[in-house]
């Protein structure tokens, strides 16, 4: 296995996948502290600083795409460190972090959460980025406790984590600022300190919108921004009640297209749904949200009086919900509508694929699912989800999208549909 | 004030703005219209993505810009419009397969029509909003 000595102050880039075993000594991989004896994977894809604490020695395997390369110096800025030091000495609560996508703000959470760490401070990370999540499953947020050093994020066990219902907070923003208020309240009560990892969503009227209320409902101490130049400066300029830094994006820094992120996220839902199985809940005893569905009072189709293929009704406060065995005439819908106002249509068969979070009876997030079809009649839903024990799941929640269990996006529905 | 918290508004403006730029060019409208329908059928909640991507759809180029096999749209001078797909293409001609014209409307002032003949026949509200919905108005 090849060998690195290393001298005090030393630094090398550790390029995954690579496994790495320190052999002697003291090093500080992505701000944490690893000593001897300390072993650690760098998965493929991934880039991590690694500084000498003391002069030490280290042994790695590469794998595919793997490198070990010696750097002239350091690359993480000091105003970083500089931050650490501010928040070890006026001790924050919360620490939000806000930036653009592919500033680096992942990186950045775990740099300051192991450093912290290094320090004996509890720190607990929310990961609120839910198209790539780093805590949680795909299109969740996710809060976790750093027990111990990480080189990613993504090693950080999940503490809890919330549904948002889709791989990005639009069209979803009411769930995202609901799950952000509840995570940071359990991760207040768990931890010294909290670091809000936000999404890069930070223009446009729904992006300021988003980020703005986000800050106004979780009220941070601390407001970190993370610019290449002066991006943020259009939102920073509606925050004066607290205090902001600004700090320069690590250089190394690599960007990901859209093709990229959205095959990590396939990737991503492929191993969390690898060995599921398909359960059947009885929607009598389960709670349904986020959906009209399940919400009204059934009634019989038969007493509609129309000669059109209804499997199941309900009567809303918004007007009807049928479901229908194919398309409705458009006559018996104006006939239906004039009786009794809005009627919502929902074929049979629309359900499958759909995303769905699965809750226990204190509605904590057990799993995400997919919906493998629903019997209107016997009001039965099939479930494929990793979880094993399907007498724990007492609400479903339905999301946007669609997935197929291999981890394939296949499209987004119209929140509402159900 | 506030800030727009959904795409929808500026894709509906995208919508106005492509139906009155070709309003002379079925052809064109029934590409947008079958590419909005296709995509807010696979990504519903992303109406952004779907307002930047709609004007990508129908996109003005010269003769000489056209490849063999591209999908195009023509309007001459006398208003008459085809859609096809480009064969091939001299300086002095484009030849197309796979060609549709579309008949242009023509101004028929008065017009008796046998009901024999006739399929469906809509009627037209305009001032709909009003109409439907009228602001009451506060007494003087």
């Amino acid at each position: 296995m090849p060998e690195l000595e290393l001298k005090r102050g030393d630094v090398v880039k550790l390029e995954g996948m690579l496994s790495l075993h320190v052999k002697d000594g003291k090093v500080s991989i992505s701000g944490g502290l690893h000593e001897k004896g300390n072993k650690l994977v760098v998965p493929r894809a991934k880039s991590l600083p690694l500084e000498a604490e003391t002069d030490a020695v280290i042994e790695y395997t590469l794998g595919e795409s793997g490198s070990v390369e010696r750097l002239p110096g350091r690359t993480i800025s000091r105003e970083w460190d500089e931050l650490v030091a501010d928040i070890l000495r006026e001790k924050p609560r919360l620490v939000m972090v806000i930036g653009n996508v592919d500033v680096g703000k992942t990186f950045f959470t775990t740099y300051v959460a192991n450093t912290l760490l290094k320090h004996g401070v509890r720190v607990a990370a929310l990961d609120g980025d839910v198209g790539q999540s780093d805590i949680g499953p795909p299109s969740t947020m996710g809060i976790g406790i750093f027990e111990r050093p990480v080189g990613i994020l993504h090693e950080v066990p999940t503490l809890a984590a919330y549904f948002v219902g889709s791989m990005s907070p639009s069209n979803h923003m009411l769930e995202f600022i609901a799950g952000m208020k509840k995570l940071v309240e359990l991760g207040l009560k768990e931890a010294d300190v909290v670091i809000v990892n936000t999404p890069g969503w930070i223009s446009g009227g729904p992006g300021r919108a988003l980020q703005l209320y986000v800050m106004e409902l979780l009220n941070p101490d601390l407001l970190v921004a993370l610019q290449r130049g002066r991006e943020l400066e259009h939102l920073l300029i509606s925050v004066p009640h607290v205090k902001v830094r600004r700090i320069s994006v690590y250089q190394k820094v690599r960007s990901r297209s859209t093709a990229e992120r959205t095959l990590l996220r396939w990737l991503a839902l492929a191993r969390y749904f690898e060995g599921s199985s398909r359960i059947t809940l009885d929607l009598r005893k389960v709670r349904l949200g986020r959906c009209y569905y399940h919400t009204g009072e059934p009634i019989d189709p038969k007493t509609l009086d129309v000669q059109a293929p209804i499997i199941y009704t309900e009567k809303l406060p918004e007007g009807l919900l049928i479901v229908t065995e194919g398309k409705l005439d458009q006559k018996i819908m104006q006939e239906l509508e004039a009786k009794f106002g809005g009627v919502k249509v929902v074929a049979r068969g629309s359900e499958q694929n759909v995303l769905v979070g699965l809750m226990d009876n204190a509605d904590v997030l057990l799993s995400i699912g997919i919906i493998d079809g629903i019997d209107y009649a016997r009001e039965r839903m099939a479930v494929i989800t990793p979880v094993k024990n399907g007498g724990k799941i007492a609400a479903v929640q339905f999301g946007s999208m669609r997935i197929k269990p291999t981890g394939e996006e296949i499209g987004t529905i119209k929140p509402g549909t159900f | 004030m506030t800030f727009e918290q959904s795409d929808l508004q500026k894709l509906v403006e995208e919508i106005i703005e492509l139906l009155q730029r070709y309003r002379d060019d079925p052809g064109a409208l029934e590409v947008i219209f079958s590419e909005l329908r296709a995509m807010f059928q696979r990504i519903p909640i992303y109406s952004g993505i779907i307002a930047s991507l709609l004007p990508m759809v129908v996109q003005p180029v010269t003769a000489e810009q056209l490849k063999d096999g591209s999908e195009i749209t023509v309007v001459l001078k006398d208003d008459r419009t085809f859609i096809g797909k480009v064969a091939h293409t001299t300086p002095n001609e484009i030849k197309l397969v796979e060609c549709k014209q579309f008949e242009q409307p023509k101004l028929c002032g008065e017009l008796s029509l046998p009901t024999g003949e006739i399929r469906e026949i809509r009627l037209l509200t305009r001032g709909v909003l009003d109409k439907k919905r009228p602001t009451p108005k506060p007494r003087k």
